[in-house]
């Protein structure tokens, strides 16, 4: 008993200073967002910028106010969540299959090889005049574009992962007595996860970037339309506060769901590398 | 001299000496594959599946090439884009690269810029596009804008990542044999950075890249990207799917034939990394 709370004693400090290099971190991370608005507001003081040209943060908040309140900005940012979302889901289920079939025998990877490099450099935006011909302006076609951006990536990747698995560990596997199926469940695919997941985070930040392309371009909702809707009218105070929230929106995107996941793949199932 | 096969060399016949050295050469593993693709597009345009004027064939699209390189049109706009790219390289690489080394060297601006840097490279280029029109216009600074903006950031983000990298076990070998300050950041920080660097380019113009159709297409004043969505206007899905090929082609000669090796080279020769 005197010794459990002997160690209960000891241990205590350890959350409060654990809050505090947590606090640190946040002030840290905080900073240099608070200065910069600080030199926003302070250059356009001094320069005296009209609105016309560059609004200050007084009114990117109270744009943001109002579009929230009316319910617009929703709207558009739930339009292009989804479709990011639902291009992005549709080409990972059927790239990873597709890269693991190519990459298991080697003269057919070798001839996909130059093709796919081919069309992941076309991939989305490219795509737009076609896409739109084909699909129409609207759901479709951006749904296309974005696909397109995911697909090829991700498919050259996965390839790029199987071929990186020694060939040792799949004589491994066989010799101890493993089908097609267990090799491909448990060589194959663990061994490309690293690479698949890479792939995947590359590609989205290609399909986000191509997404308000194709948003400026195609449709009639989405934080790349909003953007160029204000632009008609000179709000550029709705311009910034667009701005904002797609670096946020993917910030969040990458830093909250994919790097963590690459990191943890790499990490677990990484024969070498180390994600910086 | 022998084959792998054994067989002394003298002993296979001449076409099939002819036959090995072509199906061994570099430039037949990346044109073959295209070959039966071409092929398949020319059949299905040949069943006529799609309407043509929807879907035209390879000898249709190699017309438009004719035609519009006989016009001077095609290697204008490819002129135009080219120069464009080589300009943000150059930006990105003089303005990037010294930043980049700031933010690595000195830990207070790193910790400062870090999230700035990670949020201003989140508001990809395109965004920039509506308050760059209110700005400046439809004009070619739009796009220098935003082809620069996007490849310094990946290059910024990777010069401070590789200096980071460079074990400080280097930085106190070259203080201990004697090195002044400036030595130090010429013979350790800038080649063990390197490989990052032209990674980061690489990166970066792979951005810039799609960012210049992107910008082409919406402020469309000259440019492969314009060309593509002028023809878009005009419903010429030919010329559409010409521009489509030389952007591809474009790219993966970039690459293919310029970063990729440059990476590589500088990698082997500096980089610390054994397996990337």
């Amino acid at each position: 008993m005197a010794t459990a709370g002997a160690a209960a004693r000891e241990r205590a400090p350890r959350p409060a200073r654990a809050l505090e290099t947590a606090a640190q971190a946040a002030a840290w991370f905080v900073a240099p967002f608070a200065a910069l608005v600080l030199a926003w507001m302070v250059v356009l003081q001094v320069f005296d910028v009209p609105l016309r040209v560059f609004p200050g943060p007084g009114h990117v908040l109270e744009a943001f106010r109002q579009q929230s309140a009316s319910g617009a900005l929703w709207t558009h940012v739930w339009q292009s969540l989804r479709r990011v979302l639902v291009g992005s889901t549709l080409a990972i289920l059927t790239s990873v299959p597709l890269g693991v079939a190519i990459s298991t025998n080697r003269a057919v990877a070798t001839f996909f090889a130059p093709i796919l490099r081919f069309f992941s450099v076309l991939a989305g935006i490219a795509w737009i005049p076609l896409a739109t011909l084909w699909f129409g302006y609207g759901f479709g076609a951006i749904t296309f574009i974005i696909f397109n951006a995911v697909f090829f990536i991700v498919v050259y990747n996965t390839m790029l992962g199987v071929s990186r698995i020694p060939l040792a560990l799949r004589y491994a596997a066989r010799s101890l007595g493993a089908g097609p199926g267990q090799i491909l469940t448990e060589v194959l695919l663990p061994g490309a996860l690293p690479n698949i997941v890479t792939g995947i985070r590359t590609g989205m930040g290609f399909a986000w970037r191509g997404l308000i392309a194709a948003e400026i371009i195609a449709t009639n909702a989405g934080l790349g339309y909003m953007l160029f809707l204000a632009r008609d009218f000179y709000r550029t105070e709705v311009i910034v506060l667009g701005m904002i929230l797609i670096g946020a929106i993917w910030v969040a995107l990458d830093r909250l769901i994919l790097a963590p996941l690459e990191r943890r793949t790499v990490e677990r199932w990484g024969l070498t590398r180390r994600v910086a | 001299m022998s084959t792998a096969a054994g067989v002394p060399v003298a002993e296979i016949p001449l076409w099939g000496r002819l036959a090995r050295r072509v199906v061994t050469s570099s430039a037949w593993r990346t044109l073959g594959p295209f070959i039966p693709i071409v092929a398949l597009w020319a059949a299905v345009v040949r069943l006529e599946i799609f309407p043509r004027a929807f879907f035209p064939g390879p000898v249709d699209v190699l017309r438009a090439f004719g035609d519009l390189t006989y016009k001077g049109i095609l290697p204008q706009y490819l002129q135009d884009s080219v120069v464009r790219l080589a300009a943000g390289a150059a930006a990105g690489v003089l303005v990037g690269v010294p930043f980049g080394l700031l933010i690595g060297l000195h830990a207070k601006s790193y910790r400062f810029f870090w999230p700035l840097v990670i949020f201003f490279q989140a508001i990809g280029d395109i965004a920039w596009l509506p308050i760059l029109l209110i700005w400046f216009g439809f004009t070619l600074r739009t796009m220098t804008f935003v082809i620069v903006y996007t490849v310094v950031f990946p290059v910024v983000f990777n010069t401070a990542l590789g200096v980071r990298t460079i074990p400080v076990e280097m930085v106190r070998a070259a203080q201990s044999l004697g090195a002044p300050r400036w030595r130090i950041l010429g013979d350790v920080f800038v080649p063990g950075a390197l490989p990052n660097i032209v990674t980061g380019l690489r990166n970066g113009l792979g951005y810039g890249w799609r960012a210049l159709i992107a910008a082409e297409i919406i402020v469309g004043t000259s440019g492969i990207g314009f060309m593509m969505f002028d023809a878009r206007r005009s419903g010429s899905v030919v010329e559409m799917l010409l521009g489509m090929i030389v952007l591809g082609i474009l790219w993966y000669v970039v690459d293919g034939g310029l970063l990729a090796p440059l990476e590589r080279a500088t990698i082997q020769r500096w980089g610390m990394v054994t397996d990337g």
